[in-house]
Parts: structure tokens; C-alpha cells; sequence
């Protein structure tokens, strides 16, 4: 085998290496987004099955002044636990 | 800009003659024309005062057709308008009638007519709603082209010359206008419906005049149309309610007082009820006596339909129903695009990938149902791969939209709770795909959608059964013998299948082994009756052979009447000539009760092997089967099974043979148990992997081939 194709060789063996790793790489990426679409699938499980999509509900007229408007009605709640635990010492 | 000529035949039309000719005169025609026939009123002098040229012609020789041919032979223009002597045009309709006549392609235009104050609500309404449905969607001009509605009226319609000389009125008695628009369409000229080209124009007729202008009416629908007005007195009844009920919303909608509305339905009812009578006499006119005829006709006319000849009376076709467009696509569109382009090219193959540890591998399913085995196999064999370290994923394709309204969380959750645990995500449809190592086709459904993924190295069939036989000669059978045609390499679920696969289609294939859940299927504690026979009668699936099994336990129960008969597996319980019990649809853990408390089991198959008998003979319970299908592959001649031909008396000597010899009974339970042990999911998994790294390794010799 002469030089020149002893370097061939070895490129061909270095570049096969360089596939097997990307084709690795791939696997472990493929694996990655299986694993978080199906958890957002497990998650999503009651949302799915009320054909409730959240994105589209938030964007209905009315939507955002209705979360303003629990936003306002927590924080009301909040001030007056706050008050009540001033009031009666409690931590 | 085209000459018009406006073409009126008149006959005693003075009431509203005057009031026409001033408005077409408005409307800027370049000639106008009076054809009048004997009128004994003011007519002629009306036409000669609003400067019309008058053409007189005896009243027996006037036709509705023969006549305006006359006129149309007299005008100038290259556009005959023709109207009527009620009907008075609106502002704007010649005008509109010139613009949609710059379309070379339209011989033939018309409007609709509006009601006049007077009108009767129910005329007013029907003109309206009548008209309003041949408008274009938004209520603009509509151009109909063969094949769509023939409808035309010389109330008020608009002709191309060129056209008219091309076609002519045929020389009818009545509704000439009709065969105008079927006979213009059919040369070729398009036909457009111009709702700003209205007349106001009334019926004004009391209700028997409405009645008798019905049965002329008619008697030219006959002529024309061939059209016989059907008697069946519910649905005439039923009609008349339907239309009086519209006329009473309409009048509402009109704000009329109540006692005019009340007034006018009772008026509505007579008139709708009249009209169906009398259009059921005029289309049958030649069957009532010349004299009768004469009376029961407005233009008191005594012909009769069949004493007219058409000049080529072809049938008449039925109106047609225009259905519109509801689905995005056709059922088998994936398959077409194979057929017309062939598959997707798949990827470059990689040397060593079959030999890889984890591969990327993405299953393609069609819809299942809760119980399905096609389908519980499949994600057993998923659901041991994922375990091994592939990357997998499944695909439903939907081809009839049986999961439209499930979303993916819901069928990854009913793919674990109903069949086996899988982690992979589930998808429905293919707008997410990514590209996989290996693509694994399922159902004959989902071999065409395979073929079309992109992104993919190698792909394989994972084949439960011959599905072909599933189907009568139709396309679905069709494309079930097309996937096998794609050199998609084949794992069959039998030996039989796959020597099938190889022999009939020449496909590359592999087989693996149905497995048995042996935690289910096992000896249990509990009494073996030895009386009991259970059989799978689930007759909705035809290859069960179900008929030849009833008629093999009607022999068995001719032959033991105290044998006790099972059924199960159908929740529709089979009428039978011998009495039975029926269990129904069972879970697993109830069939394994039920396999270790019969004595023998029946349970047929006309195409591949099925994962019940293995399940009775897991559960020690002898089994017989059909010889000379399937079974042979997998227990040979003189296995476990009890194997007969499709016959009755035969099967039903295999079942009493087991019920009489309890040796023979024992040594087939105990070969059953021994035999079946190593046929696991586990297994089935080891042969399927084996087939998907033998697909990934044909590309790869494939490749080096080239």
C-alpha cells in the first residue's frame, strides 16, 4: 500500500468516525425533543382533552381584562392577608 | 355600444302599457317593437302613441315561441330584449344588461322581477327568494355554463343575435324561455343572471286564475321538461304548510299588520294548495277531456302535452343538485400522488447503520379503537423497542378523519392506558415530522403516507394480515395490494404471511411471532368445566368465518344438545338456530377467566393466524382452527391445534373429539402451554428489530450495488 493510500485510508476511517459521532449527536437530539414533546403531550393531557388551547383563549376580546381583573382581585387579597397578619402579630 | 331592440308581444295589456313603454323608452333602447295579437283595448294605440312600431298578427296565429321568433326576425339590434306587457323595467337595467353582454361567450341574460306594491305576499315572497338563489355568492352577476340551472324567462330576458339565429324559440305553446335556456346552453353559449336588470312585474290574478294559469303552466313544463308533477297527498300537505309558514315569517319580516297576515294566510294556504293540485292536473292534461281542458285553462287552451312534438326530444334530465365543496381533499389523495410521482427519494444510507445500537425509528398507525389487536400488537413491539434505547415516535394518519377531534395528548394517553406504556410522543397528521433511521408503515392505510415522508433511510411494513381479502373488488382493495408493491421490506406477522408476500407480490420480508402476554393468558385457579364451549363470534369482521362457525356449533348442539355453547367477542349477539350464552365484548383479564374455565375453544380465521388461539392454548385450553389457512406455519400439521376444514360437520367433529376424548384433550392442553411459553412480546420484538436492521442493511448492499 503506498503512502497515498495508506492517507486515503485514513481519512476514510477519520470522516466514518466523524459520521458515526454526528449521527450520534443526532440520535441524542432527536431523543432530547421526543422527551419534551411528549412531556408537553403528558402535560398538556386535560387541556387536550377539553379542546383548550390557552393561546388561543388569551387572545379572545375580553381575555386580558379578565386577567386583569383576577391580577387586581389577588393582589386586593394579598394586601388584606398582609394587613391581617400585621394585625394579629402572625408571621 | 350594441343597438337594442325591445320586442313586447301585447294582447289586451293596456293596464300597464303605458307605464312599460315610457320606462324602456328611459332605458334608451334603439327600437321598439309591439307584436300585437287581437287585443280589443287601447294596446295598439298605447304602442303607436309611445312611437313603437306596431306589427299586428291574428290571435290564432300567435305562439309564444313562433311569435317572438317573428319579432326577433323584425329587430334591428344586435341585443332583443323581450318583455312582457306586465313588466315595467327598473332604472339602470338595460344599462346593466349592455355590460355583461361585452362578454362575447353570453347569448342569453335576464333578470329577476320584483314584486309590484300590490303583489300578494306570497307571489312577492317566492319572486324574491326565487331569484335571490341564482345570484353569485354576494348577490352579483351569475354566468351559468352547461350543466347549470336551464331556467330563463321572457318576462324580461335579453338575447344575443347571434345566438337567437344559432338556437330560435322552438314553436311551443308554452314556456318556450325554458327550452331556450337548455337548448342555448347546450350549443355552447353561456347564460348570465343579471340581478340589476329587474322589472316589476305582478301577477295580480285572484286565487282560481292563479290556479288555472298553474295548470297551463305546467302543461308546458311537460311539453318542455318532460316534468310530471308527483301526487302523494303527506308530502303535498306538508309542502303547503312548509310554504305558508314562509309566507307568515315573510309577511312579519314585511311588517304587515296582523289581520292583513291573517288575512293573506288563509289566502296562502288556498293558493299553495291549489297550485299542487293544478300543476298535478296541467302535467297530466292529456289524460283530462278536451272541453275540461279548455276550463281549466287562463289562456283557455284545450291542447294537450303529448299532441306536441319536440324537434329532438331528448329526455329530460332531472334537476340537478348543486353540492358544494366540504372537504379540503379526497379520501385516497397520498395514494395518487404515489401513483402519479412515485414515492419520496429516501436518504443516502450510512455504512454500519443497521448495526447502529439506537436508531431513530417512527411508527405510522392508523386510527384504533380501545381493544383493537391489530393495534395492540403494534405498540407492544413500540413500546419493547423504546425500552431497548431506540428513539421512538408514533404517527396516526387519518385518512377518513376519525381523530380529527382527539388532540395528541389524548391518543398518547389512550396508547398507554389502553395498550402498553410508551414515553414517545404521539402525533396526529404530519406537521411536525422531523425525518427517522426507520419509518414503519402499519395498515394498508398508511403505506402511501409512508412513502411520501421525507427525511428517511430506510423504510419497512410491518404487516398484520393480508388486507386485500379484507375488502370486495373496490379501491380500497386496490391499494391494498399496492403497498406491498413499493419495495418497502416486509415483517410479517406469520410465516404464512410473509411466503405470501414473497411468493404473490415478490416483496423482501421477514416474520416474527405474535406474542402472549403470559402475566393474562396463564393457567389460573379456577374450575375447568367439561361441558363449555366458547366461541369467537365476532361476526362484523368477516374473515372470522363466523356462518361456518354457527353452523358447526348448530351441528355440535344437534349432536350434544347438552353442551353448553359460549359466545363472546360481539356485543351484537347473533340470531342462531341453537340456543347460547352470550358474554360479549370481555377484557383481557376476563378473557383469561373464561379460556381456563372452557373445555374447548373455536376460533376461525380465513387469512393470517390470530393472537387468540395462542391465548386459549396459554391458558391450557385446546383450540380448533381452520386447516389449510394460516395455522400450519406457525403449529404444523399436528401441533397443539386441533386443525379442520371449512366445513361444519368437520369442525364440529374437531370440537366433539376434544369434548369426548379427555386424553386427547390433555395432551393438546399440555402441548398448548409448552408450545406457546416462548412465544413472547419479547420475542416478537427481537424478530421485528431483526427486520428493521434487515431494511437498513438492503440499503446499504443496494447502495454498494450502484
Amino acid at each position: 500500500m503506498t503512502d497515498i493510500e495508506i492517507a486515503q485510508q485514513q481519512e476514510i476511517e477519520r470522516l466514518r468516525a466523524r459520521v458515526a459521532q454526528l449521527e450520534q449527536e443526532l440520535v441524542e437530539q432527536a431523543e432530547r425533543s421526543s422527551r419534551v414533546v411528549a412531556e408537553a403531550q403528558e402535560r398538556l393531557y386535560w387541556l387536550d382533552r377539553w379542546h383548550v388551547d390557552l393561546n388561543e383563549l388569551m387572545r379572545k376580546p375580553g381575555a386580558a381584562e379578565f386577567r386583569w381583573m383576577v391580577r387586581a382581585v389577588r393582589g386586593v387579597l394579598r394586601r388584606i392577608k398582609k394587613l391581617k397578619r400585621k394585625l394579629t402579630g402572625a408571621s | 355600444m350594441s343597438r337594442v331592440t325591445a320586442v313586447i308581444p301585447v294582447k289586451d295589456g293596456e293596464r300597464y302599457l303605458e307605464e312599460l313603454l315610457s320606462a324602456v323608452r328611459r332605458e334608451q333602447v334603439d327600437e321598439l317593437l309591439v307584436i300585437d295579437s287581437g287585443s280589443r283595448d287601447r294596446s295598439v294605440a298605447i304602442a303607436r302613441a309611445a312611437g313603437a312600431t306596431v306589427i299586428e298578427i291574428p290571435p290564432a296565429e300567435f305562439g309564444h315561441g313562433r311569435t317572438r321568433n317573428l319579432g326577433a326576425e323584425r329587430a334591428g339590434g344586435e341585443l332583443i330584449w323581450f318583455l312582457t306587457q306586465d313588466a315595467t323595467p327598473v332604472e339602470g337595467s338595460l344599462a346593466a344588461y349592455r355590460a355583461v353582454f361585452s362578454d362575447e361567450r353570453i347569448g342569453v341574460a335576464y333578470g329577476p322581477h320584483l314584486p309590484r306594491p300590490e303583489t300578494s305576499p306570497m307571489i312577492a315572497r317566492e319572486l324574491s327568494e326565487f331569484f335571490d338563489g341564482f345570484a353569485a355568492p354576494g348577490g352579483g352577476v351569475a354566468v351559468q355554463h352547461r350543466g347549470d340551472p336551464t331556467f330563463l324567462s321572457n318576462v324580461n330576458a335579453c338575447y344575443r343575435r347571434a345566438c337567437w339565429e344559432q338556437v330560435h324559440f322552438r314553436d311551443l305553446p308554452y314556456s318556450e324561455d325554458q327550452a331556450f335556456g337548455r337548448d342555448a346552453l347546450a350549443a355552447g353559449w353561456l347564460k348570465a343572471y343579471v340581478p340589476e336588470a329587474a322589472v316589476l312585474h305582478a301577477h295580480d290574478y285572484g286565487p282560481l286564475e292563479f290556479m288555472r294559469r298553474y295548470f297551463d303552466e305546467y302543461r308546458g313544463l311537460r311539453v318542455t321538461q318532460g316534468h310530471v308533477e308527483a301526487v302523494r297527498p303527506l308530502e303535498m300537505a306538508l309542502w303547503v304548510g312548509s310554504r305558508t309558514k314562509a309566507d307568515l315569517r315573510w309577511m312579519s319580516e314585511q311588517g304587515l299588520p296582523l289581520g292583513e297576515r291573517l288575512r293573506w294566510t288563509a289566502r296562502a294556504t288556498v293558493h299553495h294548495g291549489g297550485r299542487r293540485v293544478f300543476a298535478a292536473l296541467g302535467s297530466r292534461a292529456e289524460r283530462i277531456p278536451a272541453p275540461l281542458r279548455r276550463q281549466l285553462s287562463l289562456e283557455r287552451r284545450d291542447d294537450a302535452p303529448q299532441a306536441v312534438a319536440l324537434p329532438d326530444a331528448a329526455p329530460a334530465l332531472p334537476p340537478a343538485v348543486r353540492v358544494p365543496a366540504r372537504r379540503g381533499q379526497e379520501d385516497y389523495e397520498d395514494a395518487a400522488r404515489v401513483l402519479r410521482d412515485g414515492p419520496a427519494p429516501l436518504l443516502d444510507p450510512i455504512p454500519g447503520m443497521a448495526d447502529r445500537e439506537r436508531l431513530r425509528i417512527a411508527m405510522i398507525v392508523p386510527p384504533w379503537r380501545r381493544g383493537s389487536g391489530g393495534h395492540n400488537t403494534l405498540f407492544q413491539l413500540m413500546s419493547r423497542l423504546e425500552r431497548r434505547g431506540h428513539v421512538c415516535s408514533i404517527w396516526v394518519t387519518d385518512l377518513y378523519g376519525e381523530f380529527k377531534s382527539f388532540w395528541p395528548g389524548v391518543l398518547r394517553r389512550q396508547v398507554n392506558e389502553w395498550f402498553a406504556p410508551f414515553d414517545g410522543p404521539v402525533h396526529y397528521g404530519f406537521g411536525d415530522w422531523a425525518g427517522a433511521d426507520v419509518v414503519l408503515a402499519t395498515g394498508w392505510q398508511t403505506v402511501h403516507p409512508t412513502l411520501l415522508l421525507e427525511g428517511v433511510r430506510a423504510r419497512a411494513y410491518v404487516v398484520n394480515d393480508h388486507e386485500p381479502e379484507f375488502f370486495p373488488t373496490s379501491t380500497e382493495s386496490r391499494l391494498a395490494d399496492d403497498t406491498y408493491r413499493h419495495g418497502l421490506h416486509c415483517i410479517a406477522a406469520s410465516p404464512w404471511l410473509r411466503d405470501l408476500l414473497i411468493d404473490r407480490y415478490g416483496a423482501s420480508a421477514d416474520a416474527f411471532q405474535l406474542g402472549v402476554d403470559h402475566e393474562l393468558y396463564r393457567p389460573l385457579d379456577v374450575v375447568r368445566r367439561d361441558d363449555t364451549v366458547v366461541y369467537y363470534a365476532r361476526h362484523s369482521t368477516d374473515r372470522r368465518a363466523v356462518p361456518i362457525g354457527l353452523m358447526a356449533l348448530e351441528e355440535l348442539h344437534r349432536r350434544r344438545p347438552d353442551t353448553r355453547i359460549v359466545l363472546f367477542g360481539t356485543d351484537r349477539p347473533p340470531l342462531t338456530s341453537f340456543p347460547y350464552d352470550n358474554l360479549g365484548i370481555l377484557s383481557p383479564a376476563q378473557l383469561g377467566t373464561l379460556y381456563n374455565e372452557a373445555t374447548v375453544g373455536l376460533c376461525l380465521s380465513l387469512t393470517n393466524f390470530s393472537l387468540m388461539p395462542k391465548e386459549m392454548l396459554a391458558c391450557g385450553l385446546p383450540c380448533v382452527e381452520l386447516a389449510g389457512v394460516s395455522a400450519e406455519s406457525i403449529f404444523g400439521p399436528d401441533g397443539p391445534l386441533e386443525l379442520a376444514p371449512l366445513e361444519p360437520q368437520a369442525l364440529a367433529a374437531a370440537i366433539e373429539r376434544l369434548l369426548d376424548d379427555r386424553a386427547e384433550w390433555e395432551r393438546r392442553s399440555r402441548q398448548g402451554i409448552e408450545f406457546v411459553a416462548s412465544h413472547t412480546w419479547d420475542v416478537a420484538t427481537d424478530e421485528v428489530e431483526a427486520g428493521i436492521r434487515h431494511a437498513l442493511a438492503e440499503r446499504e448492499q443496494t447502495a454498494a450495488q450502484r
